[in-house]
């Protein structure tokens, strides 16, 4: 990278301006594989290093919905070389638990889909549904773990890293890519090279049936178990209707519970050659001692087929779409608009639209968090994909304001956007930001080499270096031109958040009982409420009275628990009659 | 085994060779293990090429680099949360993010915004819990008149009325937002039981103490805190040193100079152990649990970090992963940090969320850790691993000018030996098995244990559905129910 000095005088003047450049050596394998270097000396003695797949949950369809999230996982697991002590029992194993892997999802998308058809289970997944085969082969399943855990070396990839300094070693899925990273001492370039071409090489993908339950619990963590989680993931759902993006990164949960290894060994072969991958260096490095390792190291990999490409695009919306929403979570709005892909002639005015919008100087702030005071907070977001974008206005409410008049307060600032120019002084503050963070992007290798690799996924790196002179291009016109052309009824969806009324309070007399037995006393209350036959909670009145010696003792305050409930449940009825 | 490696310069030799024929794969080497590396010196950087004086005694950290147009001047000072005066719980807070806020005594907080702003300056302001910051990132182009403003604003700030009710506000809106996300309601709780509530750690604002903070108040915090006799400075970008003393000898000129802070206090509370429940509608459990630890400069600080590494602090590595993660899949998130602040013991605390059925299992399986590395010598691989793992990555801690500043502002700030980061890698070198047992037996009590739980108790207490473990197991199945807390004025909610 070169700086010059030229470049930051000339950022107040009107024209001739230029931003940071970034130069970029590209460099290609026989086998199709790309590399882009960035040597950089500023920071010494570290390398960022990563490879990332142009595969992501796009490339999914029904019934494999999150696998591309799930693979990178199994992208950890190791090798024939690295992770076991015995590359031969551990295959056999391997093969063994995928075998009884096929077998339990045989019964669960048969057997256990038939019983939820006829109502006799409510979720065909859940193991506490599992019939008595089923629980006997996850025994096997378990034991068959258990002698594999003997040969594995646990966690052996991160191992061999750690010991040499590697860190930050990480990986992300989005909707467009798979991203695989490290920060790896300067002198161990080769380490590099050769754990990530032998893991992609020979990864065996042990260890599948306990990965996909952790993978199940970022599920409940991102998603399940914060305020706002499964609310956004419907209104993505809803927003992106026939788009392939309209099912989260994570996955749908049946699917989560269902791939199998043959699944994701077809999805390795059909995505994870090398003409589909691309490699990314930033740091302290010379790339004429580098290339020759990386044609060593990533050379051996094998050419395959091209990647299929995704077909189905959005279609376009003939209606709004609403959603309504209750959560314990701050009462608040999200309007999104469906807009245009990355690096669309378009993305550059929604950008500088939703920098207007933005920050405390911009209109939101301005107007809604002050001047109107409804808004405790509000943002814009221009969101560009390889297959489509979406513009976004989101804000939580302040006070006793309602969701609803941020509703109102945004379509007024959206009619003004339409109407009237931006000023000359807004629009420049945006483009003189613009062209400073072109500076602080770059200042960090590691998130230096996060860019390259989105842009380069999504589109071409060379976006590092034409976004922000792009950005300088727009005038007061496009943006107005993108405001009515993108901000119309048909083309939104609109997510209202109301805050939750508080649950009912538990029943004291429940909570006072062993929490072993809560939720079966719990579940029997409820049981007995929903009857409204005198003669049936008679019988089951009748049934208690003759099993209540036989109970061991601890149980003894659920079932007078329960006897309570039937009682006066009794009762209520016979009164109404 | 690689052949070709072995001299010292060979990368431009190589490069020459034009070697990009394909190699055969017979030539590689079949284990990592067996790759040879050139030596990668690493001295840390002194203290002392870094340091400089104002004439009033302020010391000012530099490092420049022309790599980018852009500089950082980061002022740092000594006091934050601490001081609050318990009835004003939120004063540092408010004051440190009204500084930025507020405007200055003769610029309006819109003009002040909008100018920054347009300069493209990023300024920011805060009072963290021990030290508050203001810095500023500019370009060099203009950065003589947005560092103007910028110390006009830390000197002069004007706390402009509407926009401090503004932000009182705010800070409201956040509040009724605490228990809607079970993290929040475990870290607030964990903080309480672990600092006491007279502890600033574990003291949380009500509406009350945010609305008892007057104007005058974070005037009077501004002057105690915000003053050149409790300021170090840093600085990196794109700049002339000389030239930059003079500027900041010239920026604090006439500054009065008061007397330093003193260090925070210490927690009185005794952590009570036991477990105890937070009930919160989820389907997926949230869990600390730790005790009371050590301070920075304990005797046995390099022998925990290493135990704690080995234990849960060494990521994918660490034993705990290993177990409830990669062995048995209950959970996503799992680990322990040992934290040893400078100025007051610090605690140990392991974590990790898991379906409620599994939340039993996963703490038992850590317990069960926790004991075995209390009571049995670690490998020598996961030793020498995790070790190496400290020693390998050490450069990384200075990789950028901004580290080596912020290292040193906050070294400086703490007191630490001047020789810590010369002997850093022989004194984690130096740790045996055995230190890592002892250390371990001394510091991790079982018995001393606290618990929290936040989830759906009747789903969590009877453990998984095979039986392997249930909530009874931990102190004789006694827990204790916290009550969920009014979000506004922390008051207990009745059920």
């Amino acid at each position: 990278m070169r700086r010059t000095l030229a470049c930051a005088l000339a950022l107040w003047a009107t024209s001739a301006v230029h931003a940071q450049q970034v130069q970029v050596e590209e460099f290609k394998l026989g086998n199709g594989m790309e590399f882009l270097l960035v040597p950089r000396a500023d920071q010494p003695n570290v390398i960022a290093a990563g490879w990332l797949a142009r595969v992501g949950s796009v490339n999914e369809r029904p019934g494999i919905t999150g696998i591309s999230h799930f693979f990178e996982h199994m992208m950890f697991k190791g090798t024939n070389t690295i992770g076991t002590s015995d590359a031969e029992a551990d295959r056999e194993l391997n093969q063994q638990i995928a075998a009884i892997g096929e077998r339990l999802r045989d019964m669960h998308l048969t057997t256990q889909y038939d019983r939820w058809r006829a109502g006799e289970i409510d979720d065909p997944w859940d193991p506490a549904n599992d019939t008595q085969e089923m629980v006997t082969l996850r025994s096997h399943m378990r034991a068959a773990m258990e002698s594999q855990r003997e040969t594995i070396v646990k966690d052996e990839f991160d191992q061999v890293y750690t010991s040499e300094g590697g860190s930050g070693m990480n990986a992300f899925t989005s909707e467009d890519l798979t991203f695989y990273f490290i920060n790896v001492p300067s002198n161990k370039f080769e380490l590099w090279a050769w754990m990530e071409s032998d893991r992609l090489s020979d990864s065996t993908f042990r260890e599948f049936y306990s990965e996909r339950d952790v993978v199940y619990e970022e599920r409940r963590l991102r998603t399940e178990s914060t305020p706002t989680g499964k609310f956004q993931e419907q209104f993505d759902s809803m927003f992106w209707m026939a788009s392939p993006y309209n099912w989260p990164v994570i996955g749908w949960p049946t699917d989560l519970s269902s791939y199998t290894l043959a699944q994701a060994q077809e999805y390795f072969d059909t995505y994870y050659a090398p003409n589909n991958l691309v490699g990314v260096i930033v740091g302290d490095f010379d790339p004429a001692y580098i290339k020759p390792l990386i044609q060593e190291y990533f050379g051996r990999l094998e050419r395959g087929p091209a990647a299929p490409s995704v077909v189905t695009l959005n279609v376009e919306p003939q209606a709004e779409m609403r959603m309504n929403a209750e959560c314990d979570c701050q009462p608040q709005i999200e309007v999104r608009y469906h807009t245009v892909p990355f690096a669309n002639e378009d993305s550059y005015a929604l950008q500088v639209l939703a920098s207007i919008l933005n920050g405390r100087t911009g209109r939101l702030y301005k107007q809604l968090v002050e001047g109107k005071e409804i808004a405790s907070s509000a943002f814009a977001n221009s969101d560009e994909r390889k297959y489509g974008g979406a513009f976004s206005f989101r804000a939580e409410t302040k006070g006793d304001a309602t969701p609803e008049q941020l509703e109102e307060a945004w379509y007024e600032i959206v009619e003004d956007l339409k109407h009237n120019p931006v000023s000359d002084h807004e629009l420049q503050k945006v483009k003189n930001q613009s062209l400073a963070d072109s500076y602080r992007r770059l200042q960090s290798n590691f998130f230096l080499l996060i860019q390259l690799a989105l842009y380069e996924a999504q589109g071409e790196w060379e976006y590092i270096n034409t976004q922000p002179m792009a950005i300088q291009r727009v005038s007061p016109r496009d943006i107005m031109d993108v405001a009515n052309k993108y901000f119309t009824k048909t083309n939104r969806a609109v997510a209202i958040y109301e805050r939750k009324a508080d649950a009912p309070a538990e029943d004291p007399a429940l909570l006072a009982l062993d929490p072993q037995f809560r939720q079966m006393a719990k579940q029997s209350a409820e049981r007995i409420a929903s009857v409204n036959d005198v003669t049936v909670l008679q019988q089951m009145r009748a049934d208690m009275e003759a099993r209540a010696g036989e109970v061991p003792p601890q149980f003894v305050p659920a079932m007078n628990y329960i006897r309570e409930k039937l009682d006066a449940r009794i009762a209520e009825l016979e009164a109404g009659e | 085994m690689r052949m070709n490696r072995a001299f010292g310069l060979t990368g431009l030799a190589l490069g020459c060779l034009g070697a990009l024929a394909p190699v055969a794969i017979a030539d590689l080497p079949t284990r990592p293990e067996e790759i040879e590396y050139q030596p990668l010196e690493f001295d840390p950087p002194q203290r002392s090429d870094y340091r400089h004086e104002l004439s009033s005694g302020v010391p000012v950290y530099m490092a420049p680099s022309s790599e980018f147009p852009l500089i950082t001047v980061t002022f740092s000072f000594k006091g934050g949360a601490y001081l609050d005066p318990p009835n004003q719980t939120g004063l540092a807070n408010m004051t440190g993010a009204m500084i930025r806020r507020g405007g200055t005594e003769t610029v309006s907080a819109d003009e002040l915004d909008e100018q920054f702003d347009f300069l493209a300056a990023n300024v920011s302001t805060r009072a963290g819990a021990i030290t508050s910051t203001a810095s500023i990132n500019a370009l060099k182009s203009n950065f003589d008149e947005a560092f103007a403003l910028f110390m006009d604003m830390v000197r002069h700030p004007g706390f402009e009325p509407d926009k401090v009710e503004l932000f009182r506000k705010e800070i409201i809106e956040s509040m009724k937002q605490r228990n809607d996300d079970a993290q929040s309601i475990l870290n607030m709780e964990w903080e309480m039981l672990m600092y006491g509530e007279d502890h600033f750690e574990g003291r949380q604002p009500t509406i009350e103490t945010i609305n008892n903070i007057t104007i005058a108040d974070m005037h009077a915090f501004h002057a105690m805190v915000f003053q050149p006799g409790n300021l170090i400075i840093g600085v990196t970008g794109d700049f002339d040193s000389q030239r930059m003393l003079d500027q900041l000898e010239n920026a604090l000129s006439g500054w009065e100079r008061r007397s330093a802070m003193a260090d925070p206090p210490a927690p009185t509370n005794v952590l009570e152990p036991g477990v105890y429940h937070v009930e919160k509608d989820i389907p997926q459990g949230k869990v600390y649990i730790g005790q009371r630890g050590v301070m920075r400069d304990d005797p046995d600080q390099f022998s925990l970090q290493v135990m704690n590494d080995i234990l849960g602090g060494g990521g994918f590595t660490s034993r705990l992963v290993g177990r409830v993660r990669s062995d048995e899949g209950l959970a996503y998130s799992v680990g322990s940090r040992m934290a040893m602040p400078p100025y007051y013991p610090g605690e140990f605390r392991a974590l990790f969320q898991s379906k409620n059925r599994t939340v039993a299992l996963a703490t038992k399986i850590i317990l069960e850790e926790i004991e075995e590395i209390r009571n049995e010598l670690v490998t020598e691989q996961e030793l020498q691993t995790s070790k190496n793992s400290f020693i390998e990555t050490f450069p990384r801690r200075f990789e950028s000018r901004q580290a080596i500043v912020n290292t040193f502002i906050d070294d400086e700030w703490t007191n630490r030996p001047m020789d810590y980061w010369e002997t850093y890698r022989a004194n984690i070198e130096a740790v045996t098995a055995e230190d890592v047992r002892r250390a371990a037996q001394t510091h991790l009590q079982p018995e001393d244990l606290a618990i929290l739980v936040v989830g759906k108790w009747d789903e969590i207490a009877p453990g998984d559905l095979e039986g392997r473990a249930s909530m009874v197991e931990f102190f004789d199945g006694k827990y204790e129910e916290l009550p969920l807390r009014d979000p506004l004025t922390l008051k207990p909610m009745k059920k």
